[in-house]
């Protein structure tokens, strides 16, 4: 538990090592939980461990896409301020973004493909997935080193010059738009499922006392009865159970 | 000798056949137990047990309640039982549940990181079945298909299982082939837990089709709900075995101690789990002891359910849990102590401590573990100990519920350090040890042949880091080996584990908890403690 402070989360300990825990004030390590999450968030920390060998992959393509972001907001900062090291910065951090974004892509389809056991579970639905963001990727290095310039592109949008646009680029913007719209409804969107399965569910170590907030959100649960009920005949048993 | 086919996919589970995945090729035990001859075979299945139950997972019997249906209409009965209690999973009556769960349903990445975590499945030579994402593929792609929007686009979005009654009879099985032990969820890159999932499974069967194994419900929570204790310790027995704990204390050490017993308002009410009492007097016989040698102001509760803290609830069904708990709790506030201490058992420790925390929001009694109040009075040097009386090779087992779970690392530590002189760790320790096999009910499930699946898949690995523990030592029975399981479950299946494999006779390979080897080592005590060691 990254947020226990005190040392204890080099060890994996908590405050119940403490003897009469509920009279202490909790040690929390704001700062340990940060970098935890930093380490995840920048690293892929668990599978860095645990799966190195999908590792590489992942991290290539998770870091592609941190990158690809960063060269989105360049490109807008282009529009406003062009200025000839910002636009070679820009280049860069793109071929940059789209090189190891799309290896990783690649190198995780591949795999996906060939390792009999990650076949087994994987649903057409999951190729389909990668396939739709390697389609990006692969329109998008087509259209900025063949067809047109990010930076030429980049102004005909902002400007909304939509005539401006050729027609293979438009099909990259299209395919890019498609997938913002379909991360929320796939799991593509386990970045924010991430933060969830983390925060409320693995570091969730709250003691419930009376009046704090755990406590408080119990009560206000507890006013709305469950509408739905199991079946199991000692479910019902009066006497709390007893038969 | 039958091979279970390793293309095996969670599509399968609904597969004609007489056993889907048999068990064959378990991982090699190291030294000694490698040889030929030193572990016995599975069991035969009888036919009986074919008719009757579902053998047609991997040939073991888990739940001993669950009946094959023979009819269609039972079989129709048995689809929908299990159809409706799927959909409520997702329902507000299982409001505690339901994000962790829709979390692990949706955005498993298939990056079977999961499965080298897992030492069931390592231990049973990677069969497919065991796999922890197995289980919850096929909980998905049923619920995909019966319950969600997108479940019309079939196999594309993997909505490809159907209910049959034996793909649900299976899956039933199937929820009794994990410990609950969490640690796979510990490595998962997207922090999603099968385990939870697993017991999902096991709550459905449960709470909506009423099937449990007798050794956790009829004859576990239903029991202790009406007698007091899932061992059927009614209040005289209690109390008989207290005073006969009383004169075994005496005969053994010369101290007459009390167990002090409803003392109203006493600042500790020790709470043992009652197979202590019948199985290991020796255990709240060596708590009495040192809280007597270390002066502290504490009490047994007699009342109803005051004197055993099980709840194996927690394995399989969160209402008899929350009746259980609620229970204790109240034994807790009537007797007016001033906090509850936990003794040597794992589960109960979660469950009073982690699960019943969350489960009323009234005014409670605190609690605590007993590891880290005995180590501050070692800290504090309230007790005289001569180490070498515990001159032997000695390993800790880390029960999961206490330690990956809760987090309680160190004190035990502290206190092996101070009363063992020869104690090693096993490999991997702490937050990162593996269950002991025992988990989540396996200790006391022993039906048909399940206690084959316990002491030669689940228990093995926890057997094979023992074995490397004592790898120097192992083969010479002068040396006496001791295991150190702080929990009653754990021990149980420490126990079992001993005389499967006969390793107490052939190698001295001892087991008890960490008071014991606290009490053998006091200086004040003219005789050891211990059975094993010569009583001069
Ligand atoms: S480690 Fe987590 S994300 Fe990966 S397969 Fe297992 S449960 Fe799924
Ligand atoms: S909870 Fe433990 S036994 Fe169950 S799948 Fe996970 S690692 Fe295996």
């Amino acid at each position: 538990m990254p947020k226990e402070g005190g040392g204890r989360a080099e060890y994996g300990g908590s405050y119940m090592e403490e003897v009469e825990w509920y009279k202490k004030p909790r040690q929390i390590s704001h700062v340990g939980e940060l970098i935890d999450m930093m380490k995840e968030m920048l690293f892929i920390k668990k599978l860095f461990e645990h799966h190195r060998s999908l590792w590489w992959a992942s991290y290539m393509f998770h870091m592609g896409i941190y990158v690809l972001i960063v060269f989105t907001l360049l490109l807008i900062a282009t529009v406003i301020w062009r200025q000839d090291l910002l636009v070679m910065g820009t280049t860069l951090v793109g071929m940059a973004g789209f090189s190891l974004a799309t290896a990783g892509c690649a190198l995780l389809l591949v795999r996906r493909a060939l390792d009999p056991t990650l076949r087994k579970y994987t649903t057409p639905q999951e190729y389909f997935n990668i396939l739709l963001l390697l389609a990006v990727l692969l329109t998008g290095i087509v259209s900025w080193t063949m067809v047109s310039n990010p930076f030429y592109v980049a102004a005909a949008v902002l400007t909304a010059n939509g005539s401006a646009i050729p027609v293979f680029v438009t099909v990259h913007l299209v395919l890019l738009g498609i997938m913002f719209i379909y991360i929320p409804i796939s799991k593509m969107s386990h970045y924010v499922g991430k933060y969830f399965s983390f925060h409320k569910v693995l570091w969730d170590n709250d003691p419930n006392f009376m009046d704090n907030e755990v406590n408080k959100k119990m009560k206000k649960d507890a006013q709305t009865p469950p509408e739905h009920s199991w079946s199991a005949p000692h479910i019902n048993l009066p006497k709390n159970g007893e038969e | 000798m039958p091979t279970p086919d390793k293309n095996l996919r969670p599509k399968d589970i609904s597969k004609p056949a007489d056993i889907l995945s048999p068990i064959a090729t378990l991982e090699k035990l190291p030294g000694v137990y490698g040889q030929e001859g030193m572990e016995p075979d599975f069991k035969e299945i009888k036919d009986s047990w074919k008719e009757k139950y579902c053998t047609s997972l991997d040939g073991i019997v888990g739940i001993d309640t669950f009946e094959l249906p023979k009819t269609p209409e039972e079989q129709e009965a048995l689809v929908k039982g299990f159809l409706s209690g799927l959909e409520k999973l997702f329902t507000d009556c299982n409001k505690g549940s339901l994000e962790p769960l829709q979390l692990t349903m949706e955005y498993c990445a298939k990056c079977n990181t999961c499965s080298e975590a897992c030492h069931i499945f390592q231990s049973s030579g990677e069969q497919e079945i065991y796999r922890p994402i197995f289980r919850t593929d096929v909980l998905r792609r049923i619920y995909k298909k019966h319950f969600s929007s997108s479940g019309k686009l079939g196999a594309f979005v993997g909505a490809d299982i159907d209910a049959t009654w034996e793909a649900i009879a299976r899956l039933g099985e199937l929820s009794y082939r994990c410990n609950l032990c969490r640690r796979c969820a510990q490595v998962c890159p997207l922090g999603l837990d099968n385990g939870m999932v697993t017991r999902e499974i096991r709550k459905i069967f449960s709470m909506e089709m009423g099937i449990a194994p007798v050794p956790i419900h009829s004859k576990g929570t239903m029991l202790q709900l009406k007698t007091g204790s899932s061992t059927g310790l009614s209040k005289p027995a209690f109390l008989d075995t207290l005073e006969f704990i009383e004169e075994d204390i005496e005969e053994k050490t010369g101290r007459k101690i009390k167990f002090p017993i409803d003392k109203q308002g006493a600042d500790i009410l020790l709470f043992h789990n009652a197979g202590e009492f019948i199985a290991w007097p020796d255990n709240p016989a060596a708590f009495a002891i040192l809280f007597d040698e270390a002066g502290l102001d504490w009490t047994l509760s007699s009342e109803i359910i005051g004197y055993d803290s099980v709840n194996y609830g927690i394995w399989y069904d969160d209402v008899q849990a929350k009746r259980v708990a609620l229970k204790q709790m109240e034994a807790a506030k009537e007797l007016g102590v001033k906090r509850v201490v936990m003794g040597e058992c794992g589960h109960a420790h979660k469950a009073m401590m982690l699960t019943a925390d969350r489960m009323t929001t009234e005014e409670k009694v605190p609690v605590e573990s007993w590891l880290p109040i005995m180590a501050e009075l070692v800290r504090e040097g309230r007790f005289s100990f001569d180490p070498s009386k515990n001159n032997f090779p000695v390993t800790l087992h880390d029960p999961c519920n206490i330690v990956r779970q809760m987090g309680i690392v160190t004190p035990q530590r502290e206190i092996l350090q101070a009363v063992a002189p020869m104690f090693r760790e096993m490999a991997p320790c702490g937050v990162e040890n593996y269950c002991c096999g025992g988990g989540s009910g396996f200790a006391i499930m022993n039906s048909c042949n399940f206690s084959d699946f316990r002491n030669k898949v689940s228990s093995r690995k926890k057997w094979e880091q023992i074995l490397n523990s004592f790898a120097a030592e192992l083969e010479d029975p002068s040396i006496i080996k001791y295991i150190c399981a702080p929990c009653s479950n754990c021990k149980g299946t420490i126990r079992d584990m001993l005389e499967y494999y006969k390793a107490t006779g052939k190698f001295n390979v001892q087991y008890s908890g960490l008071v014991e080897l606290m009490v053998n080592a006091l200086t004040s005590m003219d005789r050891p403690f211990f059975e094993f060691l010569p009583q001069e």
